[in-house]
């Protein structure tokens, strides 16, 4: 039963009907997808908490405004699409730990913690440096 | 404010699909990179093949417009290098992190934090990364049918029958 649900649907057909959704988010908003922006903003607003003079002085904040925007509710969107698909088809998981970190990488958190955080950091500065 | 809305519809609609091709799981992420099992590819191209036919005709007919992203060899590649090496490590891209959230992947929480501050650090370096990195090779915003002086068209026919090829080539090898 558990193999059954969790099945999901062809990649090919959900991810032809995503494209259907970007289109349709083109013609109709005029909106193409991105994420990576958002993390950008929130940065922003966050670090507007603890130190608006040195938000107001950075450059990349004038550009990339700290505010929710189109992309931020976009992003916001995927988190609540993705609790929705998966409570009402039973695969949502509370998961610590992925599987094939798990066998191959052992049971403990703060080593997925600190290896996830380490990997979110690089990841996000390449994005912003490469423009995506 | 409506806006905001449309960015929150198409978002559910779009997570709600990531969720449903199960492209949103580290081990689903971790197998692409480990060429070992192309799910991710398969929705990606699929999702990029619909898409590009669908803008060009919308583009073609006069309704939108194109948003291309000007083309910087420097930053472009050394930030795609940092971006693979630390996709490696993380297991979720930037818009699958939030999507895997939603599916109760809590280490995705991690990532979230990460890319905070990675956010933040590259905010801080920007001016220097502005006047080196970022002004080696800039092409400006170029496209392949511009570059190659090709119909739009064609580079689209072409991807499509390369796309297909690839598929079947996964579905016969079982990837």
């Amino acid at each position: 039963m558990k193999y059954r649900a969790d099945v999901g649907w062809s990649p090919y057909l959900a991810g032809a009907l995503s494209g259907l959704v970007l289109v349709l988010s083109v013609l109709i908003a005029g909106k193409y997808f991105g994420a990576s922006t958002s993390f950008v903003r929130s940065a922003g607003m966050i670090e507007g908490l603890l130190s608006p003079d040195r938000v107001a002085q950075l450059a990349y904040f004038k550009s990339e405004t700290p505010k929710i925007d189109w992309q931020w509710m976009f992003v916001f969107g995927i988190f609540l699409g993705s609790l929705i698909s998966s409570v009402t088809s039973a695969s949502f998981r509370w998961q610590a730990l992925p599987d094939m970190w798990k066998n191959r990488f052992g049971s403990s958190i703060s080593r997925r913690a600190i290896v996830a955080f380490l990997g979110a950091a690089v990841a996000m500065f390449g994005a912003r440096l490469a423009g995506g | 404010m409506k806006v905001l809305i449309y960015g929150l519809v198409t978002g559910i609609f779009f997570g709600f699909l990531l969720q449903k091709g199960r492209v949103l799981r580290y081990d689903k992420q971790l197998g692409a990179l480990r060429l070992m099992d192309m799910t991710i590819v398969k929705f990606m191209l699929s999702t990029v093949l619909v898409g590009m036919v669908g803008i060009y005709l919308l583009k073609d007919m006069g309704l939108i417009k194109l948003s291309i992203k000007s083309t910087n060899l420097g930053g472009n590649i050394i930030g795609g290098l940092l971006f693979g090496a630390g996709w490696g490590l993380l297991g979720y891209c930037p818009g699958t992190s939030a999507g895997a959230l939603g599916e109760g992947r809590w280490d995705a929480l991690w990532g979230i934090i990460g890319m905070l501050v990675g956010a933040a650090i590259f905010a801080e370096v920007y001016p220097t990364l502005k006047t080196t990195v970022l002004t080696w090779g800039n092409l400006g915003e170029i496209t392949l049918p511009q570059v190659l002086g090709l119909s739009h068209w064609i580079i689209v026919a072409a991807m499509i029958v390369a796309a297909l090829v690839l598929f079947w080539w996964f579905e016969k090898k079982g990837l």
